[in-house]
């Protein structure tokens, strides 16, 4: 028996390189906009980020708070990117394999 | 359950979401970026040393703004001059010919708990070791000395966060109830305890399950020995007995002086404004400084200036007496004042010869004071060498005032430390002063260099049960 997928829509937010203290001042407003009440599955897509700062993590909290059922989660990590979220204790946010 | 029970668990769970996405964003620190944050958070707390020595004073109502000066002087500048190179981040040692690699990694969140005796100096210290090796700290102040401890964690997280640390690398508790302390150390997520306090809240820091660094009590016993330059080990006793009225843990408790050399030196403490009690007098000063239900000192005493003591005790003395020297019998709980008094209070023993010291001292030692300090004055090194090797003490300060000498890089070249390792007879870990390097966890690369003697033997010769070790020696050995 063959299955159908039926194509869902996903919000997929991009960020690039050194996502530091400035840049997220620069730049939270306009994420906050985005993710809040999204009624979709979101995803922060982090390929070719190099580091995050504390502000951009509270920002990953509150896109998953809401998100909510709908989901939320983080990929296209590198390593020591995908090592601050797990020291930081935020699995719950990292692509299930 | 009360309402501040119910407050506390999710106040518990903020602490820690806060100090592991701290130390999430720490990891990623250069040693550049993390060097920046600790001469920040060195640099603020040393501009306020002043005004943080004072709040301390009013406070605590123990002490002297200016040695408390002194000891934020310490703990900022000398302890950043002694870790400022140190090498806390990625690849701290390479050895070429082992083959092995060592790397740094922080150890996680900490707690720091701090005594109401050096509150702000405690404080800064812990958090300049802490942020020196990427580690999320957490405060918790002694109750009688928040508002300061509040205030000096506040100037370092405050610089940190100007030189781009991690937001909440510092906090501190918000109230200093014993259930969220409790909460706070035994959580999961807190990595390490460094708990300098009294015996009670170290003991509790080991029983709650977390990796702990602790400390343990003093009773310093001075031993004089015949070749001390006498006029000078007064100085340097005044100086340290006087220091912050004495509220320094390695301050001298006990005088043990050879025979030969007590009247000379009792001249010299005479000239010096100190008072010798007699037998009433010190039974007089006993009820006062000293609270034998509890077995330990009054806390109305810590810290007060002679003075003022002698004032409490009903002694009439003169109003500029510096120092109070009450001659005792005996070691134990029939003499109080051979206990630990942080006050400007000691115990007076003339000892016939070296043994005869040495045992008096070893009583001292064991009273309360065990892997915590002693001190000598002598220009003897064989009678330094094995006084000390007689002695349970992580510190032996010789020529030196104690209560500075212990602490380290004033008058010897120990690391400067306010958190001082007693060793097993203290129930702690290290007879260490505690310092940066105690807050890493090295990893070790080991490349392959394999053991030649061993991989050219036959092994099976090890499977023989009849073959000595000599004759397997000598045939792994063979041509080598």
């Amino acid at each position: 028996m063959s299955q159908t997928c039926q194509p869902i829509e996903v919000l997929i937010v991009e960020f690039q390189g050194r996502l530091d203290t400035a840049l997220c001042v620069e730049m939270e407003a306009e994420v906050r906009a985005t993710v809040t009440a999204p009624q979709k599955p979101v995803v922060f897509d982090l390929k070719g980020v190099d580091f995050v700062c504390s502000a951009f993590l509270r920002l990953c909290i509150y896109a998953y708070q809401q998100a909510g059922n709908q989901g939320f989660e983080v990929v296209n990590l590198n390593p020591s990117i995908k090592r601050v979220f797990k020291i930081a204790g935020l699995d719950m946010m990292l692509q299930d394999k | 359950m009360c309402a501040t029970c119910l407050e506390t668990r999710p106040n518990v769970d903020l602490y820690f979401q806060r100090a592991c996405a701290a130390a999430a964003v720490f990891s990623q620190f250069t040693q550049e970026q993390t060097d920046r944050v600790v001469h920040a958070a060195y640099d603020a707390a040393f501009r306020n040393r002043v005004r943080l020595a004072k709040l301390a004073e009013l406070e605590t109502g123990l002490g002297k703004w200016q040695d408390k000066v002194i000891k934020n002087v310490v703990a900022s500048q000398f302890v950043y001059e002694d870790i400022k190179d140190l090498k806390t981040v990625g690849v701290i040692r390479e050895d070429p010919i082992t083959g092995i690699t060592e790397l740094a990694q922080p150890v996680g969140p900490i707690l720091a708990i701090t005594p109401v005796t050096n509150p702000t100096s405690t404080t800064i210290f812990k958090i300049l070791i802490a942020l020196k090796t990427r580690n999320p700290i957490i405060i918790s102040p002694s109750r009688k000395a928040k508002q300061c401890s509040d205030e000096a964690a506040r100037i370092c997280y405050e610089a940190a966060l100007a030189a781009d640390a991690p937001e909440h690398c510092i906090q501190w508790l918000s109230d200093c109830s014993r259930e969220l302390t409790q909460a706070i150390m035994g959580h999961p997520s807190l990595s390490l305890i460094l708990a300098t306090g009294g015996a009670g809240l170290v003991k509790s820091a080991y029983s709650s399950g977390t990796p702990t660094i602790g400390v343990g009590a003093g009773n310093v016993p001075v031993y004089i020995e015949r070749t001390a330059d006498i006029p000078f080990a007064v100085e340097q006793i005044m100086i340290s007995k006087l220091f912050d009225y004495g509220t320094v843990c390695a301050s001298e408790q006990a005088l043990v002086v050879e025979a030969s050399v007590a009247d000379q030196m009792r001249a010299e403490f005479l000239l010096r404004k100190a008072c010798f009690l007699s037998p009433p007098q010190v039974a007089q000063l006993e009820r006062v400084a000293f609270d034998s239900h509890q077995g330990l000192m009054n806390p109305a005493v810590v810290g007060q200036p002679a003075a003022k003591i002698a004032r409490m005790a009903g002694l009439d003395l003169p109003d500029d007496v510096q120092l109070l020297v009450a001659p005792l019998a005996g070691v134990g709980s029939q003499w109080p004042l051979s206990s630990e008094v942080l006050a400007p209070i000691l115990a007076w023993y003339v000892a016939a010869d070296f043994a005869e010291a040495v045992n008096l001292c070893i009583d001292l030692n064991y009273h309360g004071g065990v892997g915590h300090t002693v001190s000598i004055f002598s220009n003897d090194d064989a009678r330094i060498k094995q006084f000390a090797s007689l002695m349970n003490a992580g510190r032996i300060v010789v020529n030196t005032p104690s209560s500075q000498g212990a602490v380290g890089g004033i008058y010897n070249m120990l690391h400067p430390s306010l958190t001082l390792g007693c060793g097993t007879g203290g129930k702690n870990i290290t007879t260490d002063n505690i310092t940066a390097a105690h807050l890493l966890n090295i990893q070790r690369i080991a490349r392959r260099r394999e053991n030649q003697r061993l991989l050219r033997a036959d092994l099976h010769l090890f499977y023989d049960e009849s073959l000595d070790p000599a004759a397997v020696v000598q045939a792994y050995n063979k041509n080598f």
